[in-house]
C-alpha cells in the first residue's frame, strides 16, 4: 500500500467516525446530567430514514438533517418525560424505544428502499486542504465532518468551560448539591437529553445522508450500541469518546484490510473483531484488576494511566432527582 | 375513574391484573388507526388476526409454537431481572444454545433418539449457559455494563454461526449445489420432538410450561432464589447478610443463558429440524431472543405470568401474519404493531405504579411523589415491571 492509499483508507475512516462522533457527542451531554437514553439504536434507525426521505422529497439535505434532529428530539423527549415526569425506568423505556424506533422505521420507510436522494456535497475548504496528511483527512472532507469536529471541541468546552456545563455536570455528579445552589435539576436534564437527542438525530441523518447513503430495512442497525460503548470508553469525555469512535472506524478498516492480505481466514472471523475489541475496551476501563497493575506503578505515573485507562461515569446516572 | 380503583381496592388490584390486557387493546386501536391510513377496514383485519391466531386447531397450535421459545426465553429473562442484571443476549444465547444442539444431531444421527434427543437439549442449555455467563462474570468481576455486553454478544453469536454454516457445518448437499445456501442437513426426523398430528404442536411446548413451573419454584420456593431476588432487591443489604452478590450475578445471567440456550434447542428440534442463516441473527431466531424481554415484562417477570403473556405474543405474532395474507398490507406494520404492543404495555406499567401509590397515601396529593414509592413492590411478587429495572 503506498501513501496516498493509506490517506484515502485514514480520510475514510474519518469519514465513517463523523456520525458516530455526533451521537456520542449528544449522549454524552445527556449521561453527563444524568440521563441514560438507551434508545440511540432505533432513534438512528428513525431519523436515518427521515432525514434521507426528506431530503429526497424535498431535494434539500438541510431540511434531512432538520427532520432528522426533530425525530431525535421526540425520542429523547418520550425518555425525559418518562423517566423524569412519570418516574419510569430510564432503562426499560430507552430499551423499548430501541426496539420500536427499529420496527416503526422499517414500515415507514418501506417505499423509499434503495433509492437515490439528496447527498451532502463534498466542500474542501480552501488553503487548508492542501495541507499536508492533515488537510486530505480533515479538510478535504464535507460539512458532516467538520460539524463532527468541531461539535467535539464545542461539547468538551461547554462541558467543562461555561457556567451551564458546571450545572449540567452538577445535575449528573451531585444533584441534591446542585439543587441546593439553585440549579432547577429536572429542567437541566429536559434540557440536555433533548440537545442530546437531537445530536443523536443528526448523526442518524449523517449516516443516510452523507456515510452509508440511501435507506433500506435496519440501515444503521447497531451503530446506536457502538455509540453507547463508545460514550462509557470515551469516559463521558467528548474527545475521548471521539478518539474511541476513530478507533472503531479504524478496526473496521483494518479488518478490510487484513482480510484483503489474509484471504483463507473466515470473512466472519474479521466481522467479529470490532465487537470483539468493544468488549475487552469496556473490560480495561471498568476493571478492578486495571486500578491493581496503576497502584502497582512508580506513583508519579499514576494519574496519567489512571486518566488514560479508568473511566467512571457521572455518580448520579440514571437515578430520578425529585426535589425536596 | 381512577378515584373510583383507589377507594375500592380489590377492584383496582383486579384492574392490575389485566392492564398489560387493556394496554394490548389500546395499541391495537391505534393500529386500527394505522390500518385505517392504509386504506384496510381494521375491523376485517382484525378479526383476520383473530382467525389465523386461534381460527382452527392448526392456528391455535401455531399459535403455541410461536410462544414456546418467546416462554422460554422469558423465564431466562425472568431471572436475569430479579437479580437485577439486564440480559439483552437472548438472541445470542439462542443460537449459542442451538449450535452445540445441532451438531451433536448432525455428528450421531444414528443414536437412540431416547439419547440423543435429551442430551441435545441438555447441549443447547449448556450452550446458552457458557454464552450467559460470559457477561455475567464480565459484570461481576470487570464492571463491565451488562447491556452492552450482551449486545456485543449477539453480535458476536451471528458471526459464529454465519461462520460454522457456510462453512464446516453446511449441508453437503448445498456445498455441491451452486445455490450453496448456509444451512446444515436435515436432522434425523427420529430425532424430532413429539408432535401433535396433524397441526405442528411439539412437546417442547409442554416442556416450556413445566420449566415455568420449575422457575417459580426456584425463584420463590427455594434458597438459590432468594439469595438471586435478594441481590437483585438491594445488593448492599445483601452483601452485609452475608450473600455473595458476584457469584449469584453470574449464577443469574448464567441461569438466564441457559434457558435462552435451550429455546434455540427446542426450536431447532422441534420446529426447524436444522439450522438455517440469513446473515443476521433475527433470520434464525425469529427475534425470539428481543420479544422473550418483552413477554417477560408483559407477565410482570413472573414466570407465571410469562406463561400467557407469551401465549399472547405468539397470538399476536401468527395472527398478524395471517392478517398480512389477508389484507396484503405491509409486512413491516406487524412488526411496528408489534411494538405498539410492547410500548403500551410498559408504559401501562407507570399508571399501575401510580394507582398504587394513591392507594397507599389516599387520594390527596394526586402530583406527589416519593412518598410510599418503595413499598408498592411489596414481596416483590406483585411488583411491577418497571421497578426492576436497576439504573443504567
Amino acid at each position: 500500500m503506498n501513501d496516498s492509499q493509506l490517506i484515502a483508507v485514514l480520510a475514510s475512516i474519518v469519514l465513517q467516525a463523523s456520525p458516530l462522533i455526533i451521537a456520542v457527542c449528544g449522549e454524552i451531554m445527556t449521561e453527563r446530567s444524568g440521563v441514560v437514553n438507551l434508545s440511540l439504536d432505533g432513534t438512528m434507525l428513525m431519523s436515518a430514514m427521515t432525514g434521507f426521505v426528506v431530503g429526497l422529497r424535498t431535494d434539500n439535505y438541510w431540511l434531512g438533517f432538520l427532520a432528522a434532529a426533530v425525530v431525535g428530539m421526540i425520542f429523547a423527549g418520550i425518555v425525559a418525560l418518562g423517566s423524569i415526569r412519570l418516574g419510569q425506568s430510564q432503562v426499560a423505556i430507552g430499551f423499548v424505544l430501541a426496539l420500536l424506533g427499529d420496527d416503526l422505521s422499517a414500515f415507514l420507510g418501506q417505499n423509499y428502499t434503495r433509492m437515490s436522494g439528496a447527498v451532502v456535497p463534498k466542500a474542501g475548504i480552501p488553503l487548508l486542504k492542501d495541507l499536508p496528511v492533515v488537510g486530505p483527512l480533515f479538510f478535504d472532507q464535507n460539512i458532516v465532518v467538520y460539524f463532527a469536529i468541531v461539535l467535539v471541541f464545542v461539547t468538551w468546552w461547554w462541558l467543562n468551560r461555561t457556567q451551564a456545563g458546571l450545572q449540567l455536570r452538577g445535575a449528573g455528579e451531585r444533584p441534591t448539591a446542585a439543587f441546593a445552589r439553585g440549579v432547577n435539576v429536572n429542567r437541566v436534564r429536559y434540557l440536555y437529553t433533548i440537545l442530546g437527542g437531537a445530536l443523536v438525530g443528526i448523526a442518524g441523518a449523517a449516516y443516510s445522508l452523507n456515510v452509508k447513503i440511501g435507506w433500506s430495512d435496519g440501515h444503521v442497525r447497531g451503530f446506536g450500541w457502538i455509540a453507547l460503548a463508545i460514550v462509557i470508553f470515551g469516559g463521558w469525555s467528548p474527545i475521548r469518546g471521539a478518539f474511541g469512535a476513530l478507533l472503531f472506524g479504524a478496526t473496521k478498516a483494518l479488518a478490510t484490510v487484513l482480510q484483503r492480505a489474509f484471504p483463507e481466514v473466515s470473512v466472519v472471523a474479521f466481522n467479529a473483531l470490532p465487537w470483539l475489541l468493544m468488549i475487552l475496551v469496556l473490560l480495561a476501563v471498568g476493571s478492578d484488576y486495571t486500578e491493581r497493575f496503576i497502584t502497582a506503578m512508580p506513583h508519579s505515573w499514576q494519574r496519567p494511566l489512571r486518566r488514560v485507562l479508568r473511566v467512571s461515569p457521572p455518580m448520579a446516572l440514571g437515578t430520578a432527582f425529585h426535589e425536596g | 375513574m381512577v378515584d373510583f380503583l383507589v377507594k375500592y381496592p380489590r377492584l383496582g388490584r383486579l384492574f392490575d391484573l389485566f392492564l398489560p390486557l387493556l394496554a394490548t387493546l389500546a395499541a391495537l386501536g391505534v393500529g386500527a388507526i394505522m390500518l385505517q391510513l392504509l386504506g384496510a377496514n381494521p375491523f376485517v383485519a382484525y378479526s383476520a388476526l383473530l382467525k389465523g391466531a386461534f381460527g382452527s386447531q392448526n392456528a391455535l397450535a401455531d399459535t403455541i409454537v410461536r410462544a414456546t421459545p418467546l416462554l422460554l426465553v422469558g423465564l431466562g429473562i425472568c431471572i436475569a431481572f430479579r437479580a437485577g442484571v439486564i440480559n439483552i443476549g437472548g438472541e445470542g444465547q439462542f443460537i449459542a444454545g442451538a449450535l452445540p444442539a445441532t451438531l451433536l444431531g448432525l455428528s450421531f444421527p444414528d443414536a437412540p433418539a431416547i439419547v440423543l434427543v435429551p442430551a441435545a437439549l441438555m447441549f443447547g442449555f449448556l450452550g446458552g449457559a457458557v454464552w450467559g455467563s460470559i457477561p455475567g462474570l464480565l459484570k461481576a468481576y470487570f464492571n463491565v455494563n451488562e447491556i452492552l455486553s450482551t449486545i456485543m454478544l449477539n453480535m458476536i453469536a451471528v458471526q459464529m454461526m454465519n461462520f460454522l454454516l457456510r462453512g464446516p457445518m453446511i449441508d453437503p448437499v448445498q456445498l455441491q449445489a451452486a445455490s450453496a445456501i448456509p444451512q446444515t442437513a436435515r436432522l434425523n426426523t427420529a430425532f424430532d420432538l413429539p408432535r401433535w398430528i396433524p397441526t405442528r404442536l411439539h412437546a417442547g411446548a409442554l416442556l416450556a410450561v413445566v420449566l415455568a413451573f420449575v422457575v417459580y419454584i426456584l425463584l420463590w420456593r427455594t434458597t438459590i432464589g432468594y439469595r438471586i431476588r435478594a441481590v437483585g432487591f438491594n445488593p448492599a443489604a445483601s452483601r452485609y447478610a452475608g450473600i455473595n452478590v458476584k457469584r449469584n450475578i453470574v449464577l443469574a445471567l448464567l441461569l438466564s443463558g441457559a434457558f435462552a440456550g435451550l429455546a434455540g434447542a427446542v426450536q431447532v428440534y422441534g420446529v426447524s429440524h436444522r439450522m438455517i442463516t440469513d446473515g443476521s441473527a433475527a433470520g434464525f431466531t425469529g427475534s425470539a431472543g428481543f420479544n422473550g424481554i418483552v413477554a417477560a415484562l408483559f407477565g410482570k417477570l413472573h414466570p407465571l405470568g410469562t406463561i400467557p403473556a407469551a401465549f399472547i405474543f405468539g397470538a399476536l405474532i401468527v395472527g398478524a401474519n395471517s392478517l398480512q395474507r389477508a389484507m396484503q398490507v405491509p409486512a413491516a406494520l406487524i412488526t411496528a404493531l408489534n411494538g405498539l404492543v410492547v410500548v403500551f404495555v410498559v408504559s401501562s406499567d407507570i399508571f399501575s405504579r401510580r394507582l398504587a401509590r394513591r392507594r397507599q397515601i389516599g387520594v390527596a396529593e394526586p402530583g406527589s411523589r416519593g412518598a410510599g414509592e418503595q413499598g408498592s413492590g411489596g414481596g416483590g411478587e406483585a411488583a411491577a415491571g418497571g421497578d426492576h429495572w436497576p439504573a443504567g
